[in-house]
């Protein structure tokens, strides 16, 4: 039973983790290879801030900030030339873009910071709850993320940029064409991103531990999510993470980690070949 | 164009061979060098093979490593496990990496897959090689790797005939290319690279052209994949990895030129020299490799040869119009994506 709840908790940081890449590709149909390293570097700053002696939630703060500050960045330089072409084209230069910013960042966390890791210690390791044994960590992230689902969503269905984003994901030139200023509306997506993004290299703090180089590791997670889920729906996201985390969890403590990879990878393919357009095809 | 002797589109493949093959008397002594230039007849192979695929056929294929792994670990293990001699396993292993390669096209063209999707799945294949190679710990010792010492046809052992050989086989990689892009079937690649909806309406198979170059480029790619295995003296699943294989060929083919003959040539001379210069700093290189790719993609899309093309047809302009068909290697146009502004209403997802 606590397998199921770990596994729905790691569900919810890999929502955490990939709503806000679905977000940007929805958008501005940039598919952002660089967003784990995004994720990455708000969590060593929260650790380097740690290690500085400032407190965990100043740091974590920090962090987050951080990671949406450097997603917002890449939007403002990196993606303008991207912004101004169309369809495939744009695709394949955010593309090879990010996918050179990615490793760029990589490069540099893994040279300049080897052994800074974030690790966040509860007070308390577990507690019981119903008569199930849950850890706290699990408890913090998933209280972290539902809260963070809650903001998100009423933040779309009630505000005005809310329901700007959804009218560009619908169609870009119409909303062009209603007003909405397409070009700050996509980099708040961006910054929106980052800060998601921030929040699951935190949570990830929370579980274990959060390393320089696992930003590929997180892209790739969001991106098989992102595939799953499908880019048109919150909802579909959210469902695929839940579903991942889980198939994640139980087949690693059943049948290993090599294999569990090779399952999720083997799913997202799986779900390409069946049933493509419905999934991650949205096309500006 | 027809007055021309048949073999004169073939001088720059000639030319090439013959000044790499002129290296190794002027290295003789120095074992690492060989080494260096060694590796990059390999990459240049391998970013033939992408050539073809992205720069041709737009099939982003990011399973480069896979392809060239399945020659390696394939012609390995069936000398180690099956009992077969090297060259046969090497003939196998090729056959089934040129399978692979045309399986994987034939899906994406049979679900109509965009770039991004092809890039997705083969990234997907990548990784999915990458845990299996790592999980299947019983046959290929995991991270560890194999000891390919003696399984191979012995080019550890050779290092100036290693050379040679993956010379002959880049060179006749480069003929395969200017035969075919000098032929009837290089008119129809360019068209099918232009606009896929138009040249399936005039009658170009775009899906037979797609799975073909995927397969002759898998069968290159791998067989110089199965080379590297006997002349690296070791393999592991790290060597074939993405940030390992598919990213310095994609650079490589971005710093030469794409729709080039000679640009998987002249980025991997560049890319081996700059590698050189920052591999001391170990990390350092992958941040390197970043950065190049970012910067290349924005400021330097046409690449080294279309740019020195360029300037050389802008000397004979005066002289001649720009000619058209055999003998010129590459596409007038070498920017892949400008020459597409004006096809934006289709959508081949």
């Amino acid at each position: 039973m606590s397998i199921v709840i770990d596994g729905l908790v790691l569900g919810l940081q890999l929502a955490l983790l990939s709503v806000g890449m679905v977000f940007v590709y929805g958008l501005g149909g940039i598919l952002n290879l660089a967003h784990g390293e995004v994720a990455v570097a708000g969590g060593l700053i929260a650790a380097l801030l740690l290690q500085g002696g400032r407190p965990p939630v100043v740091a974590c703060s920090a962090g987050v900030i951080a990671s949406g500050a450097l997603a917002w960045f890449i939007d403002r330089t990196l993606l303008r030339p991207a912004y101004s072409r169309h369809g495939e084209e744009r695709l394949i230069l955010a593309l090879i873009l990010t996918l050179g910013t990615s490793f760029a960042l990589d490069g540099f966390f893994t040279y300049r910071y080897p052994n800074v890791a974030l690790t966040l210690r509860l007070p308390t390791t577990s507690v019981d709850l119903f008569g199930i044994t849950v850890r706290t960590a699990s408890l913090a992230v998933g209280g972290l993320a539902l809260t963070t689902f809650g903001v998100l969503l009423g933040f779309l269905k009630s505000t005005m940029l809310g329901k700007a984003i959804r009218c560009i994901i619908q169609n870009e030139a119409g909303a062009l064409l209603c007003g909405v200023d397409v070009d700050r509306v996509r980099t708040f997506t961006l910054f929106l991103s980052g800060l998601l993004a921030g929040l699951a290299a935190i949570a990830q703090g929370f579980f274990s531990y959060l390393g320089p180089d696992m930003g590929a590791e997180f892209t790739i997670l969001a991106l098989i999510v992102a595939v799953v889920g499908g880019v048109r729906s919150l909802t579909g996201t959210f469902l695929a993470s839940l579903l991942l985390g889980l198939v994640n969890t139980t087949m690693s403590y059943w049948v290993g980690t090599y294999l569990t990879w090779i399952a999720l990878l083997a799913v997202t393919v799986t779900t390409l070949l069946v049933r493509p357009q419905g999934l991650l095809a949205y096309w500006p | 164009m027809n007055a021309r002797p048949v073999l004169s589109h073939m001088l720059p493949v000639l030319g090439t061979g013959i000044a790499l093959a002129a290296v190794p008397l002027f290295v003789r002594e120095s074992g690492y060098v060989l080494r260096i230039a060694t590796f990059l007849l390999m990459l240049a192979t391998y970013a033939v093979g992408f050539n073809l695929l992205f720069g041709h056929t737009r099939q982003l294929f990011l399973c480069i490593g896979v392809l060239a792994g399945t020659g390696a670990y394939g012609s390995v293990l069936l000398v180690r496990n099956a009992g077969l001699n090297p060259v046969a396993a090497i003939a196998v292993a090729v056959a089934i990496a040129t399978g692979l390669g045309a399986f994987l096209s034939y899906v994406g063209v049979r679900r109509g897959f965009g770039v991004l999707f092809v890039g997705i799945v083969t990234l997907a294949v990548s990784l999915i090689f990458q845990n299996l190679v790592l999980g299947l710990r019983k046959y290929t010792n995991g991270e560890t790797g194999i000891v390919t010492q003696g399984l191979g046809v012995g080019l550890a052992e050779n290092p100036v005939q290693a050379y040679y050989i993956l010379l002959a086989v880049l060179v006749a990689a480069l003929a395969v290319y200017q035969e075919i892009m000098g032929s009837r079937h290089g008119l129809a690649l360019h068209a099918l690279s232009d606009d896929e909806v138009s040249a399936e309406l005039s009658g170009i198979d775009v899906a037979r052209y797609k799975v073909g170059v995927a397969a002759l480029a898998a069968g290159f790619i791998s067989l110089v994949g199965a080379l590297f295995a006997d002349w690296n003296g070791f393999i592991s699943p790290s060597l074939f990895s993405v940030g390992h294989v598919d990213i310095p060929v994609l650079i490589v083919l971005l710093l030469g030129g794409m729709r080039t003959l000679l640009g998987p040539v002249v980025g991997a001379i560049v890319f081996t020299i700059v590698d050189a210069i920052v591999r001391p700093f170990g990390q350092l290189t992958v941040l390197a490799y970043g950065v190049l790719l970012v910067a290349l993609f924005l400021v330097f899309r046409e690449g080294t040869v279309t740019l020195l093309q360029r300037g050389w047809e802008m000397v004979q302009s005066s002289t001649q119009r720009g000619q058209v068909g055999r003998g010129v290697a590459a596409d007038e146009d070498g920017d892949p994506l400008s020459q597409r502004t004006n096809s934006r209403a289709k959508s081949p997802y």
